[in-house]
């Protein structure tokens, strides 16, 4: 037997060879582009020197003086005397209005108004869910902040649905529509929310409207996608049924098309519900009211159990919020798919119980606003059931900083692990790409990374915009930001792939693991700042964690969905040939789930790179913290140049792993 | 006697139908002579109908038969413009659709003509009776008017009673039932079958088969039906269409084919016909000797050749054939039978 390998060998070699022959000159380029980095670098290291200041083209001032132009013209230019103010307005006394009859309300009212439609629509565990929920952020005296977040978080969902649903209704009908969106759409995606308030800040001022506005065009995406797509996957047999019997396109859209959408329309409700609380918490950024300006206003002045409450009563809306609008579009999907034969009887009584039902939520909220009016004002959370957690939890951050810093001598502690990642990760990849490389080199590295991955027009698009970063006097800074998403990506590889891997190989584990990401994705990005500052104090390191622990569930998720993928008939024959656990994991599993791994890969490092910018306000400085400085000294140049530059390395590092992620879908 | 020639219901003419940016360059590159592959190599065309003529007389059963890919179903849906023709006409009771503008094609469809589609094309959010009572719906019947209606054709194709149920819990036969009586509520003139059956078990398909044969003798409309099984064309039409590669090979009654096939493509569909059911009298029969008087019970022209055979097994004279009138017009010996039954369409 031993004896046939030898003979084996040679003929597998040559079998593979034309593959094997393209992957080995792709190494060999490989090689031979660090060789020539590492030689011009140390030659021209000195001579080459920081981007030259000159070249700055001062953008931020350019920027800045159409802000004063705008706020020099905002009460007499036809633009915003017509357009944009009549906008603004509108939103504001929008808002102004739910915020104030939410706040105005006696806080039972609210509380059971809010259990009845959860009961209706998702079930008695999530309406008690509701219930609980909404008494914490009594109990914390976080009412008023609490019901201004939903409140802009409401109009915000309302009028992106309004615009959304129209234009994904469009959208399916036309697929030249379709075309010219999907760029735009792909791009809103790539962006961090973040991005979003400094242009609106130009044009609509501070405060409530700008964060409306940008949370509407933030979460657009989704309702206009999953609208157009629940209509075009209608099977096209029925929609010709629908014009074989002459229907016009009305009765086809209205009798039909929406009808069979619904279950993906709310998907798409539930995600736009989602991204409009995680940028209604980031609004605080310019001057939004609500939760994230407590948590926001907390973590400036290390108030950390103050941020914590808020913290939590954030987290309780994502996850109330999630729950029934999940449930509303699980029952729509269900009640597509298990339709019960009714009799017209059974229908009546059906449909007199709902009516029951409804009146009897509204008697009973009836019955709390006469005795809000007439018996006890109720318009406030009683002050007696109030209790804050606030001074505890400093008290246990404080005793964790003393104590977990570093336990005795020993080098273990978030201390020796925070300067472990800083001194051996963090400093070094943003000295190799600051000090040691000279930014020609770096320019160049990544524009041949672009090439290697989807050609030379990427290629030219990363050389071209990273050349701007510099001439934005922004290198040092985007190198920073960079330094940070890259180690943060690779922790987030390292720990997620492996979890994946586990995940794929143990449904009990999976079981085990997908509540837990279920529960990370829900959380809007602002608050996982304050578990980690509470461990790591500030700087750039718990930016860092906060971002693994944010951006790694898509890592873990699709290693996880793109070996469980892999085709049983192919793993029989890895089997039936006898391969070990390991053989198949590596020769098999691993390499046909690579496709699936790279897209968790792409979706982790957009994540990252979003909550990089946000851990600018605990320390992680560079780019997030020059756009937050923008923002906040009403620099809007800065800030916009900030965000320029983020967005400009979100999409070259998106396209890069995109690019990446395609080319080990056809290999 | 003369018989009042039936009316032509639905008319093609020149029928084109090519998929593509440039459609009709591309038919004139065809008209001067190159193939559709060369085509389809040259501009991506695809050519899916490619000049097609037929007349469809009313109240017969005009079924296109072809294998998948032959353009039979594309040839269906230019009938109600579902997918508009390139070139060419189609007329029904006289009227050129091509030039109908919206209103008055949706006027044609939902008044002259109903369709049932192969994957049954029901709506699985409503129930059985609004299903069926679509097409009335749309037109803006009233919801009393409508139900009774729906109920009534749901009555018609034995689904009484299943009013309130949905689609999917139904059997695929009890679903193409319900996309009969849907086609049936709006009681169109014209209806359009693309492969209702195809999507069924063989037993399934059989009844169905027989159903609507014994529904077409009671309703008497001119029924248009797409299929690519031959034997299920020679049982339900009264003339068949051949389609291969976007054209027509040919077209005529079952007999004229399984007896004449135009070419070898046809001749291979015809070997598995069962000719002792296709085949009748008026095939066979030779001209009778001058002064045949012929004894026993004659049997009429269109007595079919398996029935033939009975009456032949243990009979050695000649049997008279008569036609409707009872004139004698020809004999059938023992040979002709047993030789029609052997021979591959060759005679």
């Amino acid at each position: 037997m031993s004896n046939m390998n030898p003979a084996a060998e040679p003929s597998t070699s040559r079998e593979t060879s034309p593959g094997g022959g393209k992957a080995r000159r792709t190494l060999y380029i490989l090689i031979a582009a660090a060789i020539l980095f590492i030689v011009i670098a140390i030659a021209a290291r000195n001579a080459i020197g920081p981007f030259p200041e000159a070249w700055n083209i001062h953008l931020d001032d350019a920027i800045d003086e159409a802000q004063s132009w705008v706020i020099g013209n905002r009460n007499t230019h036809p633009v915003f005397r017509y357009f944009f103010d009549p906008i603004s307005d509108f939103i504001d006394s929008l808002l102004r209005g739910v915020e104030g009859a939410l706040i105005a309300a006696p806080w039972p009212a609210v509380i059971l108004a809010i259990f009845f439609i959860a009961f209706k629509l998702s079930g008695r565990k999530v309406a008690y869910l509701a219930t609980v929920g909404l008494l914490l952020m009594g109990v914390f005296d976080l009412w008023d902040e609490s019901m201004q977040t939903i409140a802009l978080m409401a109009v915000s969902v309302v009028i992106a649905l309004a615009f959304g649903i129209p234009i994904g209704i469009l959208s399916a009908r036309s697929d030249r529509l379709q075309a010219i969106l999907r760029p735009f759409l792909d791009a809103m995606q790539t962006l961090p929310a973040f991005v979003y308030l400094i242009p609106v800040v130009l044009l609509f001022g501070i405060a409530r409207v700008p964060s409306v506005v940008a949370t509407v065009i933030y979460a657009l995406p989704p309702a206009i996608r999953l609208t157009d797509m629940g209509i075009r996957q209608v099977p096209a047999d029925i929609t010709e049924a629908a014009d074989a019997y002459g229907s016009t396109e009305w009765q086809k859209l209205i009798k039909v098309q929406l009808p069979l959408a619904m279950p993906a329309i709310l998907v798409g409700v539930n995600q736009t519900i989602m991204m409009a609380l995680g940028i209604v918490v980031i609004a605080a950024l310019i001057g939004a009211p609500g939760l994230g300006l407590v948590v926001y206003e907390a973590l400036r002045r290390q108030h950390v159990g103050q941020a914590l409450q808020a913290g939590i009563a954030i987290v309780l809306i994502a996850i109330v919020f999630d729950r029934i609008s999940v449930g509303f579009s699980r029952e729509s999907e269900a009640s597509l798919r298990n339709l019960k034969p009714l009799t017209g009887e059974e229908m009546a009584v059906r449909r007199r119980n709902n009516v029951i039902y409804w009146v009897g939520a509204a008697v009973t909220l009836g019955l709390v606003w006469v005795a809000h009016r007439t018996l006890v004002d109720m318009s406030d959370f009683p002050a007696m059931l109030q209790f804050s957690i606030a001074k505890p939890v400093d008290a246990s951050v404080r005793w964790m900083r003393d104590n977990l810093y570093q336990i005795g001598d020993l080098p273990i502690g978030t201390g020796p692990f925070s300067d472990f990642i800083t001194i051996w990760l963090l400093n070094p990849l943003r000295g190799l790409l600051t000090d040691w490389l000279p930014w020609p080199v770096v320019i160049a590295g990544f524009a041949l990374l672009a090439y290697l991955t989807s050609g030379w027009k990427l290629a030219l698009f990363t050389a071209a915009s990273l050349f701007f970063l510099g001439l934005m006097g922004l290198w040092e800074m985007s190198m920073d930001t960079l330094s940070q998403v890259l180690v943060a990506v690779f922790i987030s590889v390292l720990i997620g792939i492996p979890l994946g891997v586990l995940a794929a190989r143990s449904d009990r584990f999976e079981a085990l693991l997908r509540p837990v990401l279920d529960f990370l994705q829900t959380i809007p990005t602002f608050v996982y700042l304050v578990p980690v500052i509470m461990l790591f104090n500030v700087g750039r390191v718990p930016g860092i964690m906060a971002s693994v622990l944010y951006a790694i569930p898509p890592v873990i998720r699709l290693t996880n969905l793109g070996i469980r993928r892999v085709e049983t008939e192919i793993i029989e024959a890895a089997e039936a040939f006898g391969s070990t656990p390991r053989q198949m994991l590596f020769k098999v599993q691993l390499p046909l789930a690579m496709p699936s791994i790279m897209m968790g890969v792409n979706q982790t490092m957009m994540m990252v790179l979003a909550m990089v910018v946000i851990a600018g306000l605990v320390g992680g400085g560079a780019l997030g913290l020059e756009a937050v400085t923008g923002l906040a000294k009403s620099q809007v140049g800065r800030g916009m140049q900030a965000g320029l530059a983020i967005v400009i390395l979100a999409i070259i590092l998106d396209r890069i792993t995109q690019g990446w992620a395609k080319q080990q879908r056809v290999g | 006697m003369e018989q009042p020639k039936p009316a032509e219901k639905v008319v093609c003419r020149g029928l084109w139908k090519v998929f593509g940016p440039q459609p009709n360059r591309t038919i004139d590159l065809l008209k001067e002579g190159q193939t559709k592959a060369e085509v389809l190599a040259e501009t991506g065309h695809v050519v899916a109908v490619r000049d097609v003529s037929f007349s469809v007389m009313e109240g017969e059963t005009f079924v296109v038969m072809g294998l998948s890919g032959s353009g039979k179903s594309t040839l269906l849906r230019c009938l109600p413009r579902l997918i508009d023709p390139t070139r060419g006409q189609v007329l029904i009771d006289g009227q050129d659709i091509a030039h109908l503008d919206a209103k008055a094609l949706r006027e044609v469809r939902r008044h002259k003509m109903s369709m049932v589609f192969q994957h049954f094309g029901l709506f699985p959010h409503r129930k059985l009776i609004d299903n069926v009572a679509y097409g009335l719906e749309v037109q803006g019947v009233g919801k009393k008017e409508r139900h009774a209606r729906a109920r009534e054709v749901l009555e018609l194709v034995n689904l009484g009673g299943w009013e309130n149920h949905y689609p999917g819990q139904l059997s695929g036969g009890m679903q193409q039932r319900v996309g009969l009586a849907r086609a049936l509520a709006v009681d169109p003139e014209i209806l359009l079958f693309d492969e209702p059956f195809s999507a069924l078990d063989p037993l399934i398909r059989r009844e169905m088969q027989d159903e609507l044969i014994s529904l077409q003798n009671q309703m008497h409309k001119t029924l248009i039906f797409i299929t690519h099984d031959f034997a299920e064309a020679i049982k339900l039409g009264d003339r068949i269409a051949i389609m291969k590669g976007g054209s027509l090979v040919q077209v005529g009654t079952p007999e004229e084919v399984v007896m004449n096939p135009a070419d070898e493509y046809v001749r291979e569909f015809t070997q598995d016909a069962p000719r002792g059911k296709v085949l009748t009298a008026r095939a066979i029969m030779q001209p009778a000797a001058p002064g045949f008087t012929g004894q026993g019970e004659p049997a009429p022209v269109t007595t079919p050749l398996e029935q033939l055979l009975a009456l032949v097994i243990d009979r050695e004279e000649a049997v008279p054939v008569v036609d409707e009138q009872g004139e004698l017009v020809g004999v059938i010996h023992r040979r002709d039978v047993l030789a029609a039954l052997q021979s591959n369409g060759q005679r």
